[in-house]
């Protein structure tokens, strides 16, 4: 092996993961945060500048070195004179003086690996602007000297991650895919590895969404009295992350619930961060409420009412009509917060209701004896949901195909930044 | 962040991480200098296999590298590595001592296995200026290729070692870069503050002295050396001299990262001008009076 193996990198809007292609979890997943010198809120203030002239060593500080990145910023956030900073929002990146430090970091203390020597897969949102891949393209280029750049769509990936599924046969890059991370869950419709801009759908309702909802609902049982205050967002969501499922019937669940409390109650057993005192709390209704919020909004929020599956269906009958049954074949799961235990099922069930009352209303109103086929409606959920970007990222970028469509440093210097515009898709078998 | 930690941070990480709950795991990642690593459970969960492949490997051998691993791990290397790799290190999550203090430094120490496999000839050229400064004389000159086309050279005199690297740079900026900021490592050595610091010299294209006899020198634009002249005061003692080891070793990706460093910082000076600009080209704008342009037949006359 002469290579040495390319770098995933993709930063989220909450969490940087970033590893080596080959492996099947990324080697770090820390929060896309830098903490620099100066207060949080001068985001935009200009860097140093040369203080006095004379000694060439002496005429600047190391201001530009002195930050920190990922969980080692957050622990320094309290820190007099060090302010936090997020540089992607909604997951495009806004501060690229941040971004570049960070990339820094992330390379050279946490990777170890020297940029020269190695391919990069990065990652983007949807409808990113073709500027910002081209900046991007520059930093990695310019400051880094990269051997090799692709960036990939998150939702293109999302669908390779989902080809680990024993599920999947072929391996298309045409389905939808619902990505929910901590901030906002998008549903994406994806032909043949192109997004269908037109058709993308954002939710606000996600991971931090559900843990507050979580934290209501415990609040008013009274549970959270024995929680410190500083701790119960935690405890809400440690709650969510270890103790929720979906149910397919609320009402019979809340039956369940009261018949035999001893038997689906959990308990959850914490300890104080600072003074050690331990507490529990009984862990209820919320189990099976939390992800409710995506099937029923109007328990949690009263201005968003949507449900997940109408909006997914909403999304395929936007797209057009030619792909709309590979959309529907192929529902792919991505990101933490679809991570619910029958999440997949629900959302399956609910879809392929909304599509069959259709049919019968469509053969009613025509009338005739004809009959449709049906449609399938399929949801994959795969072992690698929570990470599914990054992992399809590793998935992509260990064929020996991803060095072809990679553009390289010296195509780059060729024709420019504006290369980056376009990248061909590649690895699907169709 | 100035300095390069010494110790790999994904085996500290996965190490610690497995020691609380122990899962089987096969990952692969790299280190400096094309230096790959393999991290994996190969029998059961408990017991790790850790292995290195090192470019340099049979130079690192011929100079001491095996004794190196044997004095700081013991028993845990193994006497026939995993094909493709170098060493390999076979780790019982069992037998780690069960205290945090002692665990985490068992920790640290694994994650230093490319530092000690390189320590290798420094180590031994320390010990030769030991031998040296009673017969004087000149010690052999150790090569160590520890990339592609750049080495580090190390030779042990009667009073110093001295330490010569290769490096070079891929591209045109980047030597510039180098060049400045090495230049600067000369300079800021008049600082009173750190009159002890190793000598520092620097020379691009023309290979020094001490090494202008070595055959298959290149001796191109590109390349740069680097000869650090360590004193008996940089090594008398072990702490001292492991340090130095290990901030040495480390120098070329220094130096790397660091050009790296000033070009991003560079780059944000050029964004906050390029803002600047924007904003007094914003302010000439003149305002453009609109008034209502009618047709004859009295209707406004609309820009598509």
């Amino acid at each position: 092996m002469s290579v040495l193996a390319p770098i995933i990198c993709d930063n989220g809007t909450g969490y940087s993961k970033i590893g080596f292609a080959g492996n099947s979890d990324p080697s770090f997943v820390y929060p896309t945060a830098i903490a620099t010198r100066g207060s949080a809120n001068t985001a935009s203030r200009a860097p140093a500048v040369p203080a006095k002239p004379g000694h060439l060593a002496s005429k600047r500080g190391v201001e530009d070195l002195d930050f920190f990145i990922g969980d080692e910023a957050l622990a320094n956030a309290k820190t007099p004179g060090y302010g936090v900073h997020y540089p992607i929002r909604h997951g495009m990146i806004e501060n690229w003086d941040h971004m570049e430090r960070f990339w820094e970091q992330t390379i050279f203390k946490y990777l170890r690996a020297e940029p020269e020597d190695h391919y990069f897969l990065l990652t983007e949102p949807p409808l990113n602007p073709p500027e910002n891949r081209e900046q991007t393209a520059e930093i990695f280029f310019e400051s880094f000297n990269i051997k090799g750049l692709y960036i990939a769509v998150q939702a293109v990936l999302a669908l390779a991650a989902s080809w680990s599924s024993n599920r999947v046969t072929d391996r298309t890059l045409t389905g939808t895919v619902i990505d929910s991370g901590d901030g906002v869950t998008h549903v994406i419709p994806c032909a043949e590895g192109y997004v269908i801009g037109s058709a993308i759908k954002h939710i606000p309702i996600a991971g931090r969404d559900i843990s507050q909802f979580v934290l209501n609902l415990m609040r008013e049982r009274g549970e959270m009295a024995t929680v410190p205050p500083e701790d119960q967002l935690k405890v809400a969501g440690k709650v969510k992350e270890n103790y929720s499922y979906v149910c397919q019937d609320i009402v019979r669940e809340f039956r369940k619930y009261d018949e035999e409390p001893l038997k689906y109650f959990e308990r959850y057993d914490g300890e104080h961060s600072v003074t050690g005192r331990k507490y529990s709390v009984d862990v209820g209704y919320e189990r099976f409420l939390a992800p409710e919020i995506f099937f029923n909004p109007e328990v949690y929020s009263s201005d968003f009412l949507t449900p997940l599956p109408e909006i997914v269906d909403d999304v395929i009958q936007q797209s057009p009509i030619d792909v709309r049954r590979g959309l529907y074949k192929n529902i792919v799961l991505s990101g933490g917060s679809t991570m619910f235990q029958h999440f997949g099922n629900r959302l399956k069930r609910d879809i392929k209701q909304i599509v069959d009352r259709r049919l019968d209303a469509g053969a009613l109103a025509r009338g005739s004896q004809l009959k449709s086929s049906g449609v399938e409606v399929d949801v994959i959920s795969h072992k690698r949901q929570r990470y599914a970007v990054w992992f399809g990222g590793s998935l992509m970028a260990s064929l020996p195909d991803f060095y072809n469509f990679c553009h390289t440093k010296a195509q780059y210097e060729e024709v420019g930044p504006s290369i980056c515009r376009r990248y061909q898709i590649f690895g699907s078998s169709t | 962040m100035i300095l390069l930690e010494p110790h790999n941070v994904i085996i500290q990480q996965t190490i610690l991480e497995k020691l609380q709950k122990p899962t089987s795991l096969d990952v692969f990642f790299v280190d400096y200098d094309n230096v790959r690593f393999h991290l994996s459970t190969p029998e059961k969960k408990t017991i790790l296999l850790l292995s290195m492949s090192i470019p340099c490997w049979h130079e690192l051998e011929k100079y001491g590298a095996v004794e190196i691993l044997q004095r700081e791990y013991g028993t845990l290397v193994l006497s026939q590595p995993e094909p493709e790799y170098h060493v390999s290190l076979q780790i019982d999550l069992e037998q780690v001592p069960k205290d945090s203090e002692s665990q985490e430094a068992f920790v640290l120490s694994l994650a230093l296995l490319k530092r000690n496999a390189v320590a290798a000839p420094f180590e031994r050229a320390f010990s030769a200026q030991k031998d040296l400064e009673a017969s004087g004389g000149q010690g052999e000159l150790t090569q160590v290729s520890y990339r592609d086309q750049e080495q580090i050279f190390i030779q042990a005199a009667q009073d110093r070692v001295t330490v010569i690297f290769s490096t070079v740079f891929q591209e045109e900026t980047d030597r510039i870069f180098g060049k400045v900021f090495l230049q600067e490592f000369v300079d800021a050595r008049r600082q009173p503050s750190i009159q002890n610091a190793p000598q520092v010299l620097y020379s691009s294209r023309d290979p020094p002295l001490e090494i202008r006899h070595v055959p298959g020198l290149r001796n191109s634009e590109d390349i740069g050396y680097v000869t650090f002249v360590l004193f008996p005061r940089h090594f008398a003692n072990k702490t001292v001299a492991s340090a130095a080891i290990s901030h040495i070793q480390l120098f070329r990706d220094y130096l790397h990262y660091h050009i790296k460093c000033s070009k991003a910082y560079m780059h944000s000076r050029m964004r906050h001008r390029v803002s600047e600009f924007q904003k007094v080209l914003n302010r000439a704008k003149t305002e453009v009076a609109t008034t209502d342009r009618k047709t004859v037949s009295g209707r406004t006359m609309v820009n598509r």
